[in-house]
């Protein structure tokens, strides 16, 4: 497992392009890759390995949406970067849970990564925002809002799913639906 | 309420474009003729950008749970977890820097081993002391061996003796050679060009440049007179003729070449090299210019190369003279300053004068 999941680490170079061809392969190389890495750092810092996959995956989604905005400019290598936003994510962590953060043991070079952290950190506040706001939601509009948003489910579909008389039916218990969740997303 | 819906549905059908063209130029219209329509446009479409991001970080977040389904991440764990074991742990973190470490100690290790590795195979340096009373031995050697026999009669015969040649550098008997000569001998003797023996000591020895002073501790030796060369302070050029007397066999044997580089063995700053050819004996033979200045004593040769030997540079003789007090040496030691006797003079007579002050050294 170890000596496949090395062999198969993609260059930098093809992580960035794959992943702006929205490649899933190059995402599973890339995911891969350099899983064993913050695992292993998490592990060594007072964390488990839920704790590991949480950060790393927030880390994976921070180098994707950067690299999907077009304004990635790699200063270092693909594996420094992912090191330091990872252990960034983790410190932050730490230090909520005022756990000890005092001798934090490093396994790669770090550099400055707080920006970008803290511009996911706003993206992710909106992020959580809307899953709260459909969580208070309630069936079945919550299913109704994701298959029809999120699942791209056409009216169609909906309708047979949900045994409705007819689209139009569907559709206007959708917009209802819609309503009540965009009062609670613009709730302050 | 009824009409909010109809509001709603079709700000999300213009928004997503899903409108004709005459339905979108009315609600146009209507969006610039009332504020309220045209707010709720641009809320929704906020409200339609956060699904969107929404949407795509919850596929992301999905793709990436499925891909981490894949890895075995107990595994993974159980051996990247702290380890009990401090040392573990150390070498862990250090990990690169130990690698690094080892690898240049490895590194330095093989080019040390290589470089001598291919000095012993490129040349090996001989020195030209002569051992007597070797078994296989030539026929000089043997002729040497009866003589040291019927004048030592007392001495055990299998005893090694070592013979090379030194110069005077004072008139009242200090004699320089070269301390490989000398090392670990007993007893020492020189024996002047007409024969006679005289007793010798050692009064020092400098390890680092292969230069020993002996000083004639002889109650029957009489003062020489002046020293006819003199040291040559600047170093020779290479072309430089130069010449040597010394005793590979019983009867001084001059050899005569020129200075052939700067540097002797393997790049020794410390002796020149000399294209004069030496034998065993010449060891500590005084190496002198045509004008009579002593250029550099002979130390040694190539193993492999024939006609070529090192001298050592005469500023080291100087060195070597300053070492022990100046007053013993009395007033004619030898200079640099002194204008030499030999200048201007036909070699023979250049020999005749010199060979006076060239001593055989005999060690026992």
């Amino acid at each position: 497992m170890n000596n496949s999941l090395k062999s198969s680490v993609p260059t930098d170079r093809e992580v960035i392009l794959g992943i702006l061809n929205n490649s899933e392969d190059t995402l599973n190389k890339l995911y891969k890759a350099y899983y064993a890495m913050v695992l292993q750092f998490i592990l060594n810092n007072n964390g488990d390995e839920d704790d590991a996959k949480d950060v790393y995956q927030e880390g994976i989604i921070i180098l994707y949406n950067k690299i999907k905005a077009g304004n990635f400019e790699l200063s270092s290598k693909l594996k420094t970067y992912i090191y330091s936003v990872c252990r960034r994510i983790w410190l932050k962590k730490l230090s909520l849970n005022s756990k000890k953060t005092g001798s934090i043991t490093d396994y790669e070079d770090v550099f400055a990564v707080e920006e970008d952290v803290e511009n996911h950190e706003e993206k992710d506040a909106s992020f959580v925002k809307m899953q709260s706001a459909l969580d208070h939601l309630g069936e079945p509009c919550k299913t109704i809002i994701q298959d029809f948003y999120i699942h791209n489910l056409s009216m169609q579909d909906i309708c047979e799913k949900f045994g409705y008389t007819n689209t139009d039916n569907a559709k206007t218990q959708k917009y209802k639906c819609l309503q009540r969740l965009k009062k609670i997303f613009f709730q302050p | 309420m009824r009409n909010d819906l109809e509001l709603d549905a079709i700000i999300e059908d213009y928004l997503l474009g899903k409108l004709n063209a005459q339905e979108m130029e009315a609600f146009e219209q209507l969006r610039l003729s009332d504020a309220t329509v045209d707010h709720k446009v641009v809320s929704h479409k906020f409200f339609l950008a956060s699904m969107d991001t929404f949407a795509e970080q919850l596929r992301l977040k999905e793709q990436l749970s499925q891909i981490h389904t894949e890895i075995d991440v107990e595994g993974l764990a159980a051996t990247l977890r702290p380890h009990p074991s401090r040392v573990v742990q150390l070498w862990r973190k250090h990990k690169s820097a130990i690698a690094v470490a080892a690898s240049f100690v490895v590194l330095s290790l093989v080019s040390i081993y290589s470089i001598q590795h291919s000095t012993q195979q490129a040349e090996r340096y001989r020195q030209l002391s002569n051992k007597v009373n070797n078994a296989i031995k030539t026929q000089n050697s043997l002729i040497r061996n009866i003589k040291h026999n019927n004048t030592t009669s007392d001495k055990p015969n299998n005893q090694n003796s070592f013979g090379g040649t030194g110069f005077a550098i004072s008139t009242n008997g200090y004699i320089l050679t070269n301390l490989h000569i000398i090392n670990g001998a007993d007893s020492l003797y020189v024996q002047n060009s007409k024969g006679e023996s005289f007793k010798v000591k050692s009064v020092y020895t400098d390890p680092q440049n292969d230069i020993a002073i002996l000083k004639i501790s002889d109650k029957h030796f009489s003062n020489l007179s002046s020293i006819p060369y003199t040291i040559k302070r600047n170093t020779s050029n290479i072309g430089e003729i130069v010449y040597t007397l010394g005793y590979p066999k019983d009867d001084a044997v001059l050899g005569e070449g020129y200075v052939s580089s700067k540097n002797g063995f393997v790049g020794d700053t410390t002796q020149y090299q000399v294209a004069i050819s030496v034998n065993p004996g010449n060891s500590g033979g005084p190496v002198l210019d045509n004008n009579g200045n002593l250029v550099g004593i002979i130390s040694g040769k190539p193993d492999q190369t024939e006609g070529a030997a090192f001298a050592i540079k005469s500023k080291y003789i100087l060195e070597a003279m300053r070492a022990i007090p100046q007053d013993s040496l009395g007033a004619n030691k030898l200079s640099t300053n002194k204008k030499s006797l030999l200048s201007g003079l036909k070699r023979t007579k250049q020999i005749e004068k010199i060979q006076d002050y060239v001593f055989m050294i005999k060690a026992y």
